[in-house]
């Protein structure tokens, strides 16, 4: 009964007394353990000299440290180039899917556009979410290699905002569509053109929704691995790519893949985490949208 | 969903509609349509870099593909995969969603720490489940020792390795599942819950009875769009095992990589994208139709 007195004033329904107290914190500990374990045995893996990653049995706690890896990553593998280098595509990626995105989605909620513009931009996106990328890697690579664009930022920035716009128009679509048109109505009769009233009126309204799609488009963008392999040889090379280096060329140097593991997880974790809220309601809205 | 707004307005704005539009048409086009319509006319030749005389082979490239064992394999292992895969995330997701979806404080720590596997890149949860996988120096194997079990070549034994890539992805999205599945269970009407209550009905009952039925059309949905991801998996398996051992591991979007860029067979790696394309396609259309039957009963 202890559902009925939560002191929860909403009208929202309450299981989470289906087990008992000591039960939920087992489950929480234990799926808490096997989420979390993985990124302890990253980061000590990281820490532990040659010696201790490669040990029989393993070694649970590592008894030496050495930042040595940590080090190597940066004087010997890149990794400082591969960092700039996602950070600038996902930083521009965001800038650009956004902004064209946003704009295509005010036009065709608000715009004066006839009604198949609307269908065929709805049926091409919900086909685009539909394919894979590496359908079209092939052919990509010889495009951006007539446009000279061949291991350049601005080819994996194209790439890369080709794929997550789709979910950035559902999206702001849905934002846009929730704004009263009275308010619309209002700026038009004030004499507000399209363009004024996207910038001034009604993009603002919509601040936290752009929020929500900037983060997810950065992490996806961020964590974009297939174009890195294809479209970059070597100024351009994201840090995904970066890391899976490790696995193709011959041996396994444990200690330098996992600080690198480290350098590409961490940012992420550290975005999603400023701003969880946005996160998990852009996700659950992008999914149930489509 | 989106509301049909009347439109009055001036021949600027007309003009200014089309032209908000012109700069994601520009990256479509750039990014999607050329490069489609180009694949579509590399799948009809025998175009391998390198080699001169490219010429016009039909649909040799297809028929060739579908007599092609390779093919099939990759087909089978990625259905085996998707099936293993979602249908995991689905119960477990359920499971942990009924969890979480109570709001305490050490419920929304337990949000906190499940977002994580989610949030990472394919190819960074791959090296760190390789590691931990590692036949001989790998965690797991070790915790397995304590229980007597022999070491397990989780990556290594052709037998295991697909099972192993489709535990890595259970383990970055049952969050995922979890996460859409809980804002479900937050629609479900109280109303209904406490009457059920009232007439001294368990725990169990009220979810198999009344939770369940009302988030049936989220599950659905949420399996679709999990099903149809599990068909794009490509870091994870390209930094895990590369589709080996003896291709044990080899699904469609890496058998596609494989052919084109690493073996440049360019003409029929084009013809497997495009029968992977039409056979999304049926698959679209499927997952529409079953959202517009599953959205119409939950109204």
């Amino acid at each position: 009964m202890a559902g009925l007195t939560n002191r929860s004033s909403d009208d929202r329904v309450n299981l989470g007394n289906f087990a008992s107290k000591p039960v939920r914190v087992i489950i929480t500990i234990f799926v808490g353990l096997v989420v979390l374990f993985p990124f302890y045995w990253l980061i000590t893996s990281g820490l532990k000299p040659e010696n201790q990653y490669f040990a029989t049995p393993p070694i649970m706690v590592p008894t030496e440290i050495t930042f040595d890896h940590f080090v190597a990553i940066f004087t010997k593998h890149d990794a400082l180039m591969g960092l700039t280098n996602s950070l600038l595509i996902a930083g521009i990626t965001t800038t650009v899917t956004v902004v064209a995105g946003s704009m295509a989605a005010y036009t065709l909620i608000n715009g004066a556009l006839p009604g198949k513009v609307k269908g065929f931009f709805m049926v091409w996106f919900i086909i685009q979410r539909m394919y894979p990328a590496v359908v079209v890697a092939v052919p990509v690579f010889f495009v951006f290699q007539q446009l000279k664009l061949l291991d350049t930022i601005t080819a994996l920035v194209i790439m890369n905002a080709s794929f997550n716009i789709p979910l950035v128009l559902l999206l702001m679509m849905g934002f846009y569509s929730e704004v009263p048109y009275d308010i619309e109505e209002q700026a038009i009769l004030d004499g507000c053109n399209l363009f004024q009233r996207f910038f001034w009126v009604t993009t603002p309204m919509v601040q936290t929704g752009v929020v929500a799609v900037a983060i997810l488009t950065f992490i996806f963008t961020w964590n974009e691995f297939l174009f890195g392999v294809i479209l970059t040889i070597r100024k351009a090379t994201p840090i995904t790519v970066l890391i899976s280096g490790f696995v193709t060329d011959r041996g396994l140097e444990w200690g330098p893949m996992a600080a690198m593991a480290c350098a590409v997880v961490f940012p992420v974790l550290i975005v999603m985490w400023l701003a969880q809220r946005s996160f998990v309601s852009g996700i659950s809205a992008g999914a149930l949208k489509m | 969903m989106i509301i049909n707004r009347k439109i009055h307005q001036n021949k600027t704005d007309k003009f200014l509609s089309w032209l908000f539009l012109i700069p994601v048409l520009l990256i479509l086009v750039v990014a999607a349509f050329v490069p489609l319509g180009f694949g579509l006319g590399l799948s009809v030749t025998d175009y391998e870099p390198g080699i001169e005389n490219t010429s016009f082979v039909g649909f040799a490239n297809y028929i060739r593909l579908f007599t092609s064992e390779l093919f099939q394999q990759s087909v089978r292992n990625n259905v085996l995969f998707a099936l293993m895969a979602v249908g995991l995330e689905l119960v477990f997701g359920t499971f942990l969603a009924i969890i979480i979806s109570h709001d305490n404080r050490s419920n929304r720590l337990l949000t906190t720490i499940v977002l994580v596997p989610m949030t990472i890149a394919p190819v960074a949860a791959g090296i760190l489940w390789r590691m931990l996988l590692d036949r001989t120096y790998g965690a797991v194997n070790y915790f397995l020792s304590f229980f007597g079990i022999e070491a397990i070549g989780w990556l290594s034994d052709y037998r295991v390795a697909l099972y192993s890539i489709a535990m890595v992805d259970f383990w970055q999205f049952t969050p995922f599942v979890a996460i859409l599945i809980v804002s479900s269970i937050k629609g479900v009407p109280r109303s209904f819950v406490e009457a059920a209550l009232a007439d001294g009905a368990s725990q169990f009952k009220i979810i198999r009875k009344i939770v369940l039925p009302i988030i049936a059309p989220t599950l659905v949905i949420v399996g679709m769009i999990r099903f149809i991801d599990a068909f794009k998996v490509f870091g994870t398996v390209f930094v895990m095992t590369g589709g080996g051992p003896g291709n044990s591991t080899l699904l469609l979007p890496n058998y596609i990589y494989q052919e084109g860029i690493r073996f440049f067979r360019v003409g029929f790696s084009s013809a497997i994208a495009m029968v992977f394309i039409a056979f999304m396609f049926i698959l679209a259309g499927l997952f529409i139709k079953l959202r517009n039957s599953q959205m119409r009963r939950f109204e």
